[in-house]
């Protein structure tokens, strides 16, 4: 099974491999063979007798992604009309590749070009008329800001690169193509600057490019995961933003971002535990507002991570810590309720969870009626009910609603799921269980590393840096870049 | 081994802090004031004159005997064989002092916190914790040490804040308690309190400069002794000769008598949390040098395996005392009485013998 498995990939290689002949006609039954044409419905084939030199010609390309009024413009008509010595000369596009075997045809024709075959030469013409369908650029839908730049990226890598351009004037910003995927071939674009960024990270990421062994590698989504390091691991190891102005305020200090055609964000490698925590937004405030979001996120962490197992923690086996009349009130309230108090917190937890899933997927007719059937049923008709108390509902809310204050959608699953095991480390032992578990989770959160990072530099390990941790310092004090990442140059502006 | 050199002065100087400072929050106060009475505020202060000698030649011979550890060192000055045992005389040191002094703080969460709670699964579920945190490697313990030293000296702070209006620092008169003999000897015979200090020099090289390794550990240990001294003063000068002698964990004494308002009556879980994260990780450091040097004495490199028999061996020698007093009382005591001569001279017939072969004239 796996022999005949492997021979047939192995008799699929000759003819890709195949130079091209000097014989038109030979030229064009190969390549009808392998689009298949007659069946492809958009592969196309359109032959012309070239003025110029009055040889019989050829084109191929797949009608769907070129853009036709160009080819007509500045292809056909010139090849048709114009007098002129080389090809080079005649026709008007503004990049045009020679190649010498179909393995390259089939390359340049999957990625919008248009092939010329002439009679009696060996070499073929790729010219780039390429035009995918994309949407326009639009505002960010998941990464809002109040303050600052609203372009979102789109799925198309042009207009990505040219958002990341325009704010970012620097001619060492290079824009490197990596192929990957073995049936499809698509390509990987690392953007970084040439005269920041580390060689050992990038030649990192430059090989684990290269190590994905898979058919497709088809959007940035995917790609992520065949670049990390651990997937087993509840710590995301990459930054995952839809943002252009975060993603160029990170190529500033040497990070490398990944960008592919089909996907509408991007990936920023390495990263460390405050890339999660920032956003672009507090460096768009002046200091003290942008610092003032800094804190209340600190807290929506906190409230989000461990409200619930506080509360699980300290009604269960610390009660004595709780002032008299509180205690007093919470025991009343679950003076009907039957389950013990760690189920009721699973319960509600687990309704949000729920709630917000179903929110996600619900079609947008029916968007209100799940809020209304959520807020009544799983809110006041439960209390009513005495399946739970009322304080319940303000600890879940609480730590719902928090969850939301962490943007990026990575950290926010890593804390969502954590919250359920320091709930169920406080239901077992109380605080002694709760700070246990949270000490391990912050212990394995100090071992990631991403791409050689350890996940906590600039803090602990300390490093040369701007010091924007917790809290920024005002945009005129930082001088320099993160050390960590070794770049080629650290100082970012002068003392 | 997992050491990139990483570590610098700072988390030396937090993994030191923590490590030492968090004796102010034990049942140590208690047995000092079983002789010295109100004067004991004073032992930490001439303990640590009397132990400071020794520790700083320590400190020079590593500084001279390049690219060694303790015990790497210990073998080249006195010969494979003799090195080798006196390395396995500080092991024991180091592996009874964390297996009492577990025992001992397993005995106050149990007291304070969890008094229904079977001692053995406290201390399981304790030493699980410890000993995944191990695992993790010093590196990470460093990290882990300096970020959270902040908010555990923040609630220390706060403590005192809080007491402040509760001392009558009139307390203190007699202020050599029982009587000036006896606070010296006690002195001399607690110095072994500070034997943690020796422990951590087996980290030496961990430190990405061993200078920093030297300046972190002197500065932290400088900082301890008045960390220690200030807290002391203030169990003294609050609970008074005749009370402090029966209060087991003076600390947490204090942090169930102080309130945050008239509201917030009991805080004390509030302190309690942040006492469990210095204690987890006092125990993670703990740990984690004492496998090292069984580690370096039977030239296992790769020692982390070690880290979960150890464990094991801290619960099933720490529960084998009766009760916490004979723990605290007998083992405990005898067993610093033991170690302060050893810490205090030992160093003095090291220095004597590197001089002797003429190695400190290079």
């Amino acid at each position: 099974m796996v022999r005949s498995f492997k021979q047939s990939k192995k008799s699929q290689t000759p003819s890709k491999h195949k130079k091209i002949s000097t014989s038109l006609q030979d030229n064009i039954q190969e390549s009808k063979q392998l689009f298949s044409y007659g069946v492809n419905k958009d592969f196309a084939m359109r032959t012309i007798q070239i003025h110029f030199n009055k040889k019989d010609a050829c084109l191929f390309y797949y009608s769907s992604i070129v853009n036709g009024p160009m080819i007509n413009l500045h292809v056909i008509k010139p090849l048709l009309e114009r007098s002129g010595e080389s090809v080079n000369n005649v026709v008007s596009i503004e990049n045009i590749e020679e190649v010498d075997n179909f393995e390259k045809i089939i390359q340049n024709i999957n990625s919008g070009k248009i092939i010329l075959l002439i009679d009696g030469d060996d070499t073929a013409y790729a010219m780039d008329v390429a035009d995918f369908a994309h949407r326009n650029i639009s505002i960010t839908e998941n990464e809002n800001t109040i303050k600052g730049p609203q372009e979102a990226f789109t799925e198309s890598l042009n207009s990505n690169i040219s958002l990341i351009r325009k704010q970012l004037h620097n001619n060492h910003l290079i824009n490197e193509g990596v192929q990957t995927g073995e049936r499809s071939k698509n390509e990987v674009n690392l953007v970084y600057i040439k005269d920041l960024v580390n060689e050992d990270i990038l030649e990192n990421v430059r090989s684990r490019l290269e190590q994905i062994a898979t058919d497709n590698v088809r959007n940035i989504e995917i790609l992520e995961q065949y670049i990390e390091e651990r997937p087993y691991s509840l710590i995301p190891t990459v930054l995952y933003t839809e943002k252009p102005d975060k993603a160029s305020s990170y190529l500033e200090d040497g990070f490398i971002i990944l960008l592919m055609d089909s996907s509408s964000a991007c990936l920023i490698v390495p990263v460390t535990f405050w890339s999660f925590f920032h956003s672009p937004e507090d460096r768009y405030l002046r200091f003290f507002y942008g610092n003032f979001t800094r804190a209340i996120r600190l807290f929506c962490f906190y409230l989000t991570l461990l409200i619930s197992a506080s509360y699980v923690a300290i009604s269960n086996f610390h009660s004595e810590m709780i002032p008299p009349d509180l205690l007093l009130a919470i025991t009343a309230s679950r003076e009907r309720v039957p389950f013990p108090l760690i189920v009721e917190v699973l319960i509600m937890e687990i309704a949000f969870e729920l709630i917000r899933e179903a929110g996600l997927r619900i079609p947008n007719p029916l968007g209100p009626t799940i809020g209304i059937v959520g807020a009544l049923i799983l809110g006041q008709a439960a209390v009513q009910a005495n399946i739970i108390s009322p304080i319940i509902v303000i600890v879940a809310a609480l730590s719902g609603l928090s969850s939301f204050a962490l943007a990026d959608i990575n950290i926010n699953f890593t804390v969502r799921l954590m919250r359920f095991i320091f709930i169920l480390a406080a239901g077992a032992f109380g605080m002694l269980a709760l700070t246990g578990a949270f000490l391990l989770f912050f212990m394995y959160a100090a071992s990631i590393k991403s791409f050689g990072i350890p996940f906590f530099s600039p803090m602990s390990p300390h490093f040369l840096s701007s010091e924007d941790t917790v809290f920024r310092k005002p945009i005129k004090k930082e001088i320099f870049r993160p050390n960590y990442l070794h770049p080629k140059d650290v100082q970012k502006k002068s003392k | 081994m997992q050491n990139k050199g990483f570590l610098r002065l700072k988390e030396i100087l937090a993994m030191t802090l923590i490590l030492v400072g968090i004796k102010l929050s034990d049942s140590t106060p208690a047995l000092m004031a079983q002789k010295a009475q109100n004067g004991f505020w004073l032992i930490p202060l001439l303990s640590f004159i009397c132990i400071l000698p020794s520790f700083l030649i320590m400190l020079y011979l590593l500084k001279k005997y390049q690219d060694k550890n303790i015990v790497e060192l210990l073998e080249s000055l006195t010969g494979k064989w003799i090195g080798k045992c006196v390395g396995i005389l500080l092991f024991i040191f180091a592996f009874l002092t964390l297996t009492l002094d577990s025992r001992n703080y397993i005995e106050q969460i149990k007291l304070l916190y969890f008094p229904e709670s079977p001692t053995d699964l406290i201390y399981f579920v304790f030493i699980a914790v410890v000993f995944i945190g191990a695992k993790k490697g010093i590196e990470v313990i460093g990290f882990t040490s300096w970020i959270t030293l902040f908010t555990i000296k923040a609630a220390f702070v706060l403590v005192l804040i809080l007491i402040y209006g509760d001392i009558v620092v009139q307390r203190i008169f007699p202020i050599f308690g029982a009587s000036l003999p006896v606070v010296l000897s006690e002195g001399v015979k607690k110095a072994g309190i500070f034997a943690e200090l020796f422990f951590l020099l087996i980290a030496y090289q961990s430190a990405k400069r061993t200078s920093m390794f030297r300046k972190g550990i002197l500065l932290a240990s400088i900082i301890v002794l008045l960390e220690i001294t200030i807290f002391y003063f203030v169990y003294a000068s609050v609970f008074d000769y005749n009370s402090i002698k029966k209060i087991q964990f003076p600390f947490h004494d204090i942090t169930q008598y102080i309130n945050l308002g008239n509201f917030l009556t009991n805080i004390e879980t509030i302190f309690m949390i942040f006492w469990l994260f210095a204690a987890f990780i006092k125990f993670i450091i703990f740990i984690y040098i004492t496998t090292w040097i069984f580690g370096e004495i039977f030239a296992i490199r790769n020692f982390e395996p070690l880290l979960l028999p150890f464990s094991f061996l801290v619960i099933i020698i720490g529960l084998s005392p009766f009760n916490s007093v004979i723990n605290e009382l007998v083992f405990r005591e005898t067993l610093l009485t033991i170690m302060s001569p050893f810490f205090i001279i030992f160093p003095f017939v090291l220095w004597i013998i590197a001089w002797g072969k003429g190695d400190l004239k290079q």
